[in-house]
């Protein structure tokens, strides 16, 4: 017989100064203070790339009050950028960033990057791992070249991390509390909505959330976390509706084609068992990035299997992965971003699960023993599993943490800033645009992104002479590439009828002569 | 983009939506919060000693002698040893006199009747009546067509006992919830209202009580000069005064416990009652003892609780019309989309309303068709209009001072489904 009866609550203080002294908190404090010094030593050192500059630019339209700086064509959710947006007042009040817009927007990452940080010790706790391995998952995390390369850049999975983690989090709440778990279902939806590929994650949150043992309210649980999810997610096609670009048309994007095209239409990465294709060399550079964490990693994942609490981590990174494995789609590199924090729970969790097993077996083993011998047992093995990546992590991290890969990227800019006039046309990587843009010429058809030239049919309205009214165009590392991925014939005829005028590092600055040559 | 004052009048309504929304999903669910909400409130184990006796008063007016005989019945077949009955009517009413008289007279050792002999004839006032009869510790109120639980008093006695109470509440449930459209959803408010909603006001301090299967010290009760007779929610008022004087107020529920109702017989019937308790609510709330709670927060709460119900009702009108007013205004994207967020807390309790459609059936083992979900979600917007209808003719009521009783009409369905669970159960 279930049955109710309300009696008054009794009197229990929320929050004291007792709470602040507690172990977690102290640790919590710890992860904070050396993700964020860790992080944020030579942030700005990295080179720049184009999808940062992307969403950078895309960020700070919205002070227009557009979503993008050229048509909106509903590649991503807006949510990711519009978060960076929100947050960017906190890196300049401190003047941070050496007024490159790039660069402020990357301490804008560091905050997302000591959340996630945070998030992971949280949820290694939640499913009772000890303080110390927690710890060292979150090390695992701060410490691999990954997060430190990748991690830092303006991805929009970094923005989608927190959410996804706090998710997580939500999720494994120990009260199984139901607003609990509908805002799990809230997080998750704003994960999906910042990158679409948080998406993968849904299965290991349900499997979190139902396989425990069984609670009254189970069913009211997984109703408000599908339904709220749900409901969230849903403001992304009203927004496509309420424009009027929901589905495909004469004369417009629309959400149909944007899905479309990076489901469908974009070009493939191959198969990760053919040698050569983009898959198996993404996977190699990811392996060469942090062979450690991704190959023990995932061993880890499969021994969180023994255990109910951890089964979920094994369905996290397994679906994670999944899409690399099996499949044949488009694949960016920093995919790799939004699986390492469950890399490093995994992580976590099976050198946990391995000391319980170590103290049984001590136990019944020797009885009457101190419990401190198997614990030194374990820890000395796990050093020297750890011992061979935390030499290949120094070597990588110093680089990391002290080159700087963007001097060429700032001469660059500055000689544009000295030497252009403001009304020449200027093609540009987007990685440049925004800091160009912004130093007055202030019009995106005179300023323009490489690959707009020829994508957006805008263009041809502002320009109709073609690649003849290119004046400038900025060749930056990764343009060759993009010309022929992408197979822009403006801005490659405009390439191929310039002359350097200036160079930097592998960034040249050509100045186009439209007379010299006829166009082919 | 330019935000006119129109502008943030939408962003304000909608605002005033969402809080109104989320208050609403937060006091439905608050018994599914967590498990720990559940197992922490309860029926205490029954005690073996009857330490209180009982007068069970039985408010009548204008019913047929089948709804009172089956009534009276489930009252004298209480487990409990202590138990008078006073059937309480008004000299107006020559036919339920006779009926309640002759019922008196099969049982004289433990029935009496009480007739009212004011001149306005309403509810509070017979119960008024009927009050100065009683004789016992506790007195407990059972309208003429409920069904109480055998051994209903036996654990409320318990209640008394165990948490040292002034006045315990227990459940009353509708149950022919396949009859019509609405009834579905009536039982659906009932569960909701019973199983979670009135332990949150319990927790809060401030509770409006119900009519019916609620118990209070006599003594108490007598002190605070009974019901008010000039007020339609006399319930709500009593529950008003005594949290006011910090009184111990206990909810109690289990499915096995509730007092049995039924449906009011038509939707015309369905309003008269809304609107009945609306302005009830309005009456209490322009009262003012409420004003009398000592804290700010406890008097918010307060103010919250006795007006909340009828801004919800208006709610469900007010959403689709300020999104079409966004829509068709032009309004700029963000701001459209902003009054579509009351929609989130709005559909997810839609949402979790299945799984208590599917918990109540559990409980009182009724077998929940799946058309009983499709009626349950697809009557929800016509439901809602029914509620704003009642709340807006409330309104009315109160501005022109129009305070008549009207009382519900019963067909006695609920005999029927009870019997039928009778039968299931053997």
């Amino acid at each position: 017989m279930s049955s109710v009866l309300t009696q008054e609550p009794a009197a229990q203080p929320r929050w004291s100064i007792g709470r602040l002294a507690r172990p977690d908190t102290a640790a919590v404090s710890a992860v904070v203070l050396v993700a964020s010094a860790v992080f944020f030593t030579n942030l700005t050192g990295l080179a720049y790339a184009d999808d940062e500059g992307t969403y950078t630019a895309q960020a700070l339209s919205l002070n227009d009050g557009d979503l993008a700086p050229y048509t909106y064509w509903y590649d991503h959710p807006p949510v990711g950028w519009i978060q960076l947006a929100m947050l960017i007042w906190i890196p300049r009040l401190f003047g941070l960033g050496d007024d490159i817009d790039i660069a402020t927007m990357r301490y804008v990452i560091a905050l997302y990057f000591v959340a996630n940080a945070v998030l992971i010790y949280l949820i290694a706790r939640r499913i009772t791992v000890t303080k110390t391995f927690a710890l060292l998952g979150v090390a695992a995390f701060i410490f691999s070249p990954l997060s430190l390369s990748l991690g830092r850049q303006i991805f929009l999975d970094t923005v989608a991390l927190p959410w996804l983690l706090l998710a997580f989090y939500l999720v494994l709440s120990p009260r199984m509390a139901l607003w609990n778990h509908a805002a799990a279902g809230g997080s998750f939806a704003i994960a999906v909505l910042s990158k679409v590929t948080a998406a993968v994650m849904g299965p290991a949150l349900l499997v979190a959330l139902i396989d425990r043992r069984a609670w009254q309210g189970r069913m009211f649980s997984v109703m408000g976390f599908l339904t709220v999810g749900a409901l969230v997610l849903a403001f992304y096609p009203l927004m496509a509706l309420l424009r009027g670009e929901l589905v495909s048309g004469d004369g417009h994007v629309s959400l149909q084609d944007g899905l479309l095209y990076q489901f469908t239409a974009r070009e493939g990465s191959g198969y990760v068992w053919e040698v050569g294709s983009a898959r198996s060399e993404l996977l190699v550079s990811w392996a060469v990035g942090d062979g450690f964490l991704i190959v023990g990693g995932a061993i880890a994942a499969v021994l969180c299997l023994a255990s109910r609490r951890t089964r979920w981590v094994s369905v996290a990174v397994g679906s994670f992965f999944m899409p690399v494995i099996v499949g044949e789609g488009y694949l960016p590199s920093m995919y790799i971003v939004a699986g390492i924090p469950f890399l490093c729970i995994a992580l976590a969790s099976a050198a946990d699960l391995m000391r319980r097993a170590a103290l049984r077996v001590a136990r019944n083993w020797l009885p009457n023993q101190a419990l401190v011998t198997p614990i030194v047992l374990v820890g000395v093995t796990l050093l020297l599993l750890v011992q061979t990546p935390v030499l290949g992590w120094v070597a990588k991290d110093r680089e990391l943490l002290s080159s700087d890969q963007n001097s060429d990227f700032r001469d660059t800019l500055d000689w544009m800033r000295s030497h252009v006039p403001r009304d020449e046309v200027v093609l540009t990587p987007y990685s440049m645009w925004h800091d160009l843009d912004s130093e007055g010429w202030d019009d995106n058809w005179t300023m323009i992104v490489l690959e707009k030239a020829d994508l957006d049919p805008a263009f041809k309205v502002h320009h109709p002479s073609g690649w003849k009214e290119i004046e400038w165009i900025i060749e930056g590392p990764t343009v060759q590439s993009n010309l022929e991925v992408l197979g822009l014939t403006t801005a490659s005829t405009a390439l191929q009828n310039s002359a350097i005028v200036r160079s930097f590092g592998p960034w040249n600055i050509r100045r186009v002569q439209a007379d010299a040559i006829a166009a082919p | 983009m330019l935000i006119t004052a129109a502008h943030i009048a939408v962003l304000i309504i909608t605002a005033c939506l969402v809080l109104l929304a989320c208050s609403t999903l937060f006091l439905s669910t608050y018994a599914w919060w967590s498990p720990d909400h559940r197992s922490r409130t309860g029926y205490p184990d029954i005690l073996p000693e009857n330490e209180h006796s009982f007068s069970l008063i039985m408010p009548c007016r204008t019913e047929r002698e089948e709804v009172m005989r089956a009534t009276l019945g489930r009252l004298l077949e209480q487990t409990h040893s202590r138990v008078e009955v006073i059937i309480s009517v008004g000299d107006d009413d020559d036919d339920t006199v006779a009926v309640a008289q002759a019922l008196a007279k099969e049982h004289p050792d433990r029935v009496r009747v009480s007739i009212d002999s004011n001149a306005v004839k309403n509810k509070p006032r017979q119960l008024n009546t009927a009050l100065k009869l009683c004789r016992n510790d506790i007195v407990g109120i059972f309208d003429a067509e409920s069904i109480a639980a055998p051994d209903l008093l036996a654990h409320i006695d318990s209640v008394f006992q165990h948490r040292h109470a002034d006045v315990v509440q227990g459940a009353v449930q509708l149950v022919n919830f396949s009859d019509s459209w609405y009834s579905l959803r009536n039982c659906l408010e009932y569960f909701i209202w019973f199983r979670s909603r009135l332990h949150a006001h319990a927790k809060s301090g401030f509770i409006p009580l119900g009519g019916n299967t609620v118990f209070v010290k006599r003594e108490l009760l007598v002190s605070v000069g009974g019901w008010d007779g000039d007020c339609l929610a006399e319930d709500c008022d009593l529950g008003v005064r005594l949290s006011v004087l910090r009184r111990r107020i206990v909810v109690a529920y289990s499915p096995d416990l509730v007092t049995r109702e039924e449906t009011p017989d038509s939707v015309a019937s369905l309003i008269r009652q809304r609107t009945r308790w609306s302005l009830g609510f309005m009456q209490v709330y322009a009262k003012g003892d409420w004003r009398r709670m000592p804290t700010g927060v406890q008097r918010l709460n307060a103010w919250w609780t006795l007006t909340q119900q009828h801004f919800m009702a208006l709610a469900g009108v007010l959403i689709p019309i300020s999104i079409t007013l966004a829509l068709f205004a032009k309004f700029p994207l963000p701001i459209t989309m902003a009054t579509f967020l009351p929609l989130i807390p709005t559909i997810a309790l839609f949402a979790l309303e299945i799984c208590m459609l599917h918990e109540f059936g559990k409980d009182h083992n009724f077998r929940i068709r799946p058309r009983d979900y499709l009626r349950l979600l697809l009557g929800a917007p016509a439901y809602q209009v029914l509620l704003a209808i009642s709340a807006i003719r409330a309104l009315g009521k109160f501005y022109t001072g129009d305070f008549r009783w009207d009382k519900t009409a019963h067909n006695g369905a609920h005999l029927k489904m009870a019997n039928v669970e009778l039968a299931e159960a053997r």
